[in-house]
């Protein structure tokens, strides 16, 4: 009895020193926090500014390489640079001439200048023909490398190649995905005011090889991506009523999305590609139709007296936002995918039209008109947090960069002048004219190519 | 009418020379009821931090004396409290950079014999027990003590061994907790004759030896904000407060690499503290900061929060 009363009370007290040994252990190792009372401080406040960032010419193993480094470095400072988060220094100020790719840089030369982030990259010429470019991030305060990569493509391919080292280091520092290696198509304008001719025209969004995909007989109105395929749809005056369009861009081959009696118009894809939703306009009404591509089945979506157009799908499909003047101006309206009943979002002053969905969902974009002025702006899908990001005279049709951080839209001075395209980002911080070859409207930004 | 006037002058005249008069008699006489005198000493605001903790009515010892006859050589400082459990993983390129050239293939080497005994864990754990225990016992006691020790844990050992034979463990969860255990050195020094002979003296009853003041605390908090470029391409800044703590050397300059403490499950939470880093990093040394009150800022843990800038 004694004997075994003595053991069972020394287990006891034997798991409970090693329980207590757990417990402080486990203490210890989730609680960091130092065990001297260290001074802690908060820092609420710091610089809201572009990163500055040294981006140094590509090496090359040959003289003959030295345009395709420079393409490929000016490709990369200049999208780099026009994102607005990023503030690539002027070489001039360069202390150390990076000369060897695998040499680790001498950090002090590019805390001399300040610079945060330093691009290391060599660009050269493969035995078959094909190039070959890689590149080093590097964290210049913390002397340690952040990123890298190796790419192989055509020569022809130097600029794409740059876009996508921009989206590396893009993602790599700021946590979201890049944008620059996609595309826009846009509506190109030429000729006197009265008599413009207007071509259906695709180009890199930093406004490279741009190329016209119509001859411009037809009068060509908003084009979209497909957000899956090479595909664009858009609508097109040719014989008779608008129609829309689907153009293969890789074949040219195009084809009129279903057999409607009256105009359809202001077609968007859905966002796996398979249907178009698109506005059908009979008897001074219009309302929104969506059509599947494969089945070509048509269902209708809304049913009513007034002008329903602009459908933008949600990026999980489940929503479609539009415009409709069914309260008696323009406004913007949210509804199941699959129809139902619309919720009016858009209650401010003036009124509201072509909304566009964010493809990360957290936001729809507009143009506001009020006043005699375009706005564009950005509220939440349930109409909240209105922020108007620029206005002007006349600015309309905000497309979205594939990252949802960055709008394109056209801004048309009026008078002799024609439109341009601008990009803002979504604080409304950073705007930039977009290069094209001429006058240019109704831009469509693709989904990233890789 | 000049007489008249003269007149007046002379009657004002007369009075205020009686009132001045009585005034000289009776002022001394009237009791102004006031505290004694309080003497003020103005110190600066370096002296004011320095300010040591106390009692106001502790007596004022001239001369304290000592408890302890001799005193030791103080421990030198703990230089890292909290021993890392592992090291920073380096971060590492995510793909494949092709250089530094491939190691060559090693020749695989003969594996040696891997068939270790198997290790009685009851037995380590008591073992390792056991020496902590002695460790301990060898700081703070004489030899004596130590015997007793080992007196009382050979004893013990005893115990278990008997306890072994007659009982069966979970050994599941004895192996469980054991990989829990605290195997750490022992934190607790001994106490030295300069902690022993504190006593009560003069002095505010929340001063402390050494603190920053306030203005020491915000000049190293603006500097910070300074040299914190924010993220701004981040959305959802909500759970992105980045805890970082800083080892300073007494000249302002980081003592070692400042070390996270914190983590998010935010993808974004690395660009985040990469951010805040990258600011305690560039703006080093922090020269401005008091080499007198290094113990109070030789560990400054900073919370570098950016939700009241993301609030729109």
């Amino acid at each position: 009895m004694q004997q075994g009363g003595i053991p069972g009370g020394k287990a006891f007290s034997r798991r409970g020193i090693l329980i207590a040994g757990g417990a402080a252990a486990v203490l210890t190792s989730t609680r960091l926090t130092p065990a001297r009372a260290a001074l802690r401080l908060s820092v609420t406040e710091g610089n809201v500014k572009p990163m500055p960032i040294a981006i140094p010419e590509f090496i090359t193993g040959s003289p003959g390489d030295v345009e395709m480094a420079r393409t490929v470095t000016a490709v990369i400072t200049n999208d780099l640079g026009h994102s607005g988060l990023f503030a690539p220094i002027d070489p001039a100020a360069y202390i150390e001439r990076i000369a060897n790719f695998d040499a680790i840089p001498r950090f002090p030369d590019w805390r001399a200048i300040n610079a945060q982030a330093l691009v290391v990259g060599r660009v050269g010429r493969q035995g078959d023909g094909r190039l070959r470019a890689e590149f080093r991030l590097w964290d210049v305060f913390g002397g340690q490398p952040q990123d890298g990569k190796q790419y192989q493509a055509t020569p022809d391919n130097i600029r794409r190649i740059g876009h996508i080292i921009s989206d590396q280091i893009y993602e790599r520092l700021t946590g979201e995905k890049g944008y620059f290696d996609s595309r826009v198509v846009f509506i190109d304008e030429t000729g006197p005011r009265e008599r413009r001719v207007k071509r259906l025209t695709m180009m890199d969004q930093d406004g490279a090889n741009a190329r016209y995909l119509t001859r411009g007989e037809d009068l060509v109105l908003t084009p979209r991506f497909s957000p899956a395929s090479q595909e664009i749809t858009y609508m097109s005056y040719g014989q008779g009523d608008p129609r829309v369009y689907l153009l293969n861009i890789e074949s040219g081959q195009r084809e009129v999305v279903g057999n409607f009696p009256g105009m359809t118009f202001a077609p968007r894809f859905s966002p796996d590609g398979g249907s178009v939703i698109m506005s059908l306009q009979r008897a001074g009404n219009s309302n929104i139709f969506v059509m599947n591509l494969g089945s070509k089945a048509i269902t209708r979506l809304t049913d009513s007296a007034a002008i329903d157009t602009s459908p933008s799908y949600a990026p999980d499909g489940s929503r479609i936002c539009f415009e409709s003047d069914r309260g008696g101006r323009q406004q913007i309206y949210v509804m199941p995918a699959n129809g139902g009943n619309p919720q009016r979002i858009s209650f401010g002053e003036g009124s509201y039209s072509t909304p566009v969905w964010s493809p990360r969902g957290d936001v729809i974009a507009f143009t506001k008109q009020l006043g005699g002025q375009f706005a564009i702006g950005v509220m939440n899908p349930d109409g909240k947090e209105e922020r108007i990001l620029t206005s002007g005279y006349h600015n309309e049709g905000p497309t979205f960069a594939p990252n949802g951080r960055v709008l394109m839209f056209f801004r048309d001075p009026g008078g002799n002048t024609g439109p341009a395209l601008y990009t803002i980002d979504i604080t409304g911080r950073n705007e930039q004219k977009v290069p094209t070859p001429s006058y240019a409207s109704d831009p469509a930004w693709s989904p990233l190519l890789s | 009418m000049g007489e008249r006037m003269r007149a007046g002058l002379t009657v004002s005249a007369i009075a205020h020379v009686a009132v001045l008069a009585w005034l000289l008699v009776t002022l001394p006489s009237i009791r102004v009821n006031s505290n004694p005198a309080l003497t003020v000493d103005m110190i600066s605001d370096a002296e004011l931090s320095q300010v040591m903790a106390g009692v106001q009515n502790g007596p004022k010892a001239d001369a304290p004396k000592p408890i302890v006859d001799k005193v030791g050589d103080p421990s030198p400082p703990v230089k890292d409290p909290v021993p890392k459990v592992s090291d920073k993983p380096e971060i590492a390129p995510s793909a494949a950079a092709p250089p530094p050239p491939p190691p060559e293939a090693k020749p695989a080497e003969a594996k040696p014999d891997k068939a270790e005994p198997k290790v009685d864990e009851i037995a380590e754990a008591l073992k390792r027990e056991e020496a902590k225990k002695r460790e301990e016992a060898k700081k703070v006691a004489e030899a004596k003590k130590r015997e007793e020790a080992k007196k009382r844990e050979e004893a013990r050992k005893r115990e278990e061994a008997k306890k072994r034979e007659q009982e069966k463990f979970d050994t599941a969860s004895i192996e469980n907790r054991l990989a829990l255990m605290d195997r750490r050195a022992p934190q607790r020094h001994a106490s030295l004759g300069a902690v022993i002979n504190e006593t009560a003296s003069l002095g505010a009853d929340r001063a402390n030896a050494v603190a920053l003041s306030a203005n020491e605390q915000d000049a190293l908090r603006r500097r910070l904000a300074e040299c914190w470029d924010v993220p701004v391409g981040v959305r959802n800044a909500r759970d992105l407060v980045v805890t970082i703590q800083i080892d300073f050397k007494k000249d302002g300059s980081l003592a070692a690499d400042p070390v996270i403490l914190n983590k998010s499950a935010n993808p974004v939470f690395q660009v985040a503290a990469e951010s805040a880093l990258r600011g305690v990093r560039r703006c080093a040394p922090y020269k401005f900061m008091p080499p007198a009150k290094y113990e109070a800022w030789q560990e400054v843990v900073i919370d570098f929060d950016p939700r009241e800038m993301f609030r729109d």
